[in-house]
């Protein structure tokens, strides 16, 4: 192999919510590898990202019908589909404080999201008989946290079990799926997250973020992740090396899962 | 203890589902137990012996369940056991594919928002008492998913256990354990007519589909399926004062199928 040749040369990868935090920081590493990385989201990033972006919002069909039909036109298929896209606006304080609204949106951007646009683009993949495939979850999916984020934990551990349904579906094509379940990373969604937790319990930012980490049973590592720290997992499980890795849901949580 | 006290002896049940097959064998084994055991289901119960409180309601429609619970309330002033069993799935068979948004959202409906919205329902009554005790009725699939034709059904089952596990961790030190119960195949009507479906639309007999599925979950060690009466026997010992430190847990009833730790 040409010592100058990258990992990921002439892949072609798509990365859901890629303008920031996670997103990006796959984005940004998938590029280096030599991919050419297509972001989506609602809006995009205000610095340029170098990445050839679409808006798109994927709780509404039409855009992920419009946007796999612009990619696949003008890139054919992707070799690469990263569903980053998630989070909450639910709000903290336990089971009783979530509303019908609060269920069903959750319920859209943690799991159906992927499974539409997985829907649009993994029979392309079957089709080539290659692709690889990641939903990034949480720990919340196995450890989940009542006070803060009830029904986001709910519906990670459906996309957990989604992803590895449709891992053990399309393993026959040649097509690995894997989900990536992060700690806590430091991104301005935490921040956003941790202020509005903070401001619902009445403490400091930091007294919040230690509460979450001690409900988690204390992070070994004890600090947050850096997105990089999660997107390099990603480019290795989409790359050659991870050829024998599908279905797994590997943890990048600074040790805090307590159980073998 | 007088020897004939039974261990529910005067304890309020809601059983939902709870005309047939598991929800039925539930509400006998409580009842049997001395429970008050009132079921819900969308149909009445079939003719025969049917000894059990009966609220006809559809459990997927929001506004139904205030009315269930207040009647409940009225009736009995108190709810101690809530059995979510109510679930199921009429998603078809073909994989992933095959599932329109429809399914997904019917699925995640009756198998995870209503028991959400029972239990949000319940719940105040039994803070207010500083007792009681709920189980989800999950599945072994929500586990151990089998994409050929339950791959929805698997997911919802999945979040359910979730969910569970994190009502447990809110409520449990408010006195009200929250426990998830897993089977595996068991022996009842839906079993069957949904054994039937698979055979009408993949042209396979019964008898081979029965074989698909128990191959697709990796063999059940006891060969057969379980019968709804061994389910409601670990539901009626959670429910029980016996199992007063299990809380947070998800049991897996299935033969010995599942084949991990």
């Amino acid at each position: 192999m040409n010592k100058s040749e990258k990992e990921l040369a002439g892949k072609v990868a798509l990365v859901t919510g890629g303008t920031k935090g996670i997103g990006k920081a796959i984005a940004d590493k998938l590029a280096a590898e030599g991919a050419t990385v297509i972001v989506t989201a609602r809006k995009p990033s205000e610095e340029k990202s170098g990445h050839h972006f679409i808006a798109a919002d994927l709780t509404v069909s039409g855009d992920i019908y419009r946007l796999t039909q612009t990619i696949i036109q003008e890139y054919g298929t992707p070799d690469i589909l990263i569903n980053n896209v998630g989070g909450t606006s639910s709000p903290a304080g336990g089971f009783q404080m979530l509303s019908e609204e609060d269920w069903s949106r959750d319920i859209e951007l943690n799991l159906m999201a992927s499974i539409r646009l997985d829907k649009a683009i993994v029979p392309k993949m079957i089709d080539k008989k290659s692709g690889s495939v990641i939903h990034i979850s949480s720990l919340n999916g196995k450890i989940p946290l009542y006070q803060s984020n009830f029904s986001y934990g709910v519906m990670k551990s459906a996309l957990n079990a989604y992803s590895k349904t449709l891992a053990n579906e399309v393993a026959k094509h040649g097509i690995r799926v894997n989900t990536v379940s992060p700690g806590m990373v430091r991104t301005t969604a935490m921040e956003t997250f941790l202020q509005s937790y903070a401001q619902s319990i009445g403490k400091t930012v930091e007294e919040a973020a230690q509460q979450i980490m001690d409900g988690l049973g204390g992070v070994p590592l004890k600090r947050l992740a850096e997105p990089e720290e999660i997107a390099s997992l990603v480019v290795f499980l989409v790359s050659e090396g991870a050829g024998y890795i599908t279905g797994s849901n590997i943890l990048v949580d600074g040790g805090t899962f307590p159980a073998v | 203890m007088v020897k004939s006290e039974k261990e529910l002896t005067g304890k309020i049940a809601l059983v939902t589902g709870g005309t047939k097959g598991i929800g039925k064998a539930i509400a006998d084994s409580l009842s049997e137990a001395g429970a008050h055991v009132t079921v819900t289901a969308r149909n009445p119960p079939g003719a025969g012996n049917f000894k059990h409180h009966f609220i006809q309601t559809d459990l997927t429609v929001p506004s139904e369940t205030d009315k269930v619970v207040r009647k409940i309330s009225e009736k009995f002033g108190r709810i101690d056991i809530l059995v979510n069993n109510m679930g199921g799935s009429a998603s078809p068979a073909g994989g992933f594919t095959a599932l329109t948004d429809e399914h997904w959202e019917n699925d995640l409906q009756l198998n995870l928002q209503s028991s959400v919205r029972i239990d949000r329902a319940v719940l105040p009554q039994m803070v207010e008492q500083k007792s009681g005790v709920i189980i989800h009725i999950s599945s072994l699939t929500g586990v151990l998913p089998v994409y050929q034709s339950l791959g929805a059904y698997a997911v919802a089952k999945a979040a359910m256990i979730n969910y569970s596990k994190s009502l447990s961790k809110e409520f449990t030190p408010k006195g009200i354990r929250v426990a998830a119960v897993s089977p595996g195949m068991v022996k009842t009507e839906t079993m069957e007519a949904y054994l039937q479906s698979l055979s009408d639309t993949s042209g396979l007999s019964v008898e081979d589909v029965t074989k698909n599925l128990m191959d697709a979950l990796g063999g059940i060690p006891m060969g057969r399926m379980a019968l709804p009466e061994e389910i409601a026997e670990l539901v009626r010992f959670l429910v029980s004062p016996k199992a007063s430190y299990i809380t947070g847990v998800n049991y897996i009833i299935d033969g010995g199928a599942n084949p991990s730790l």
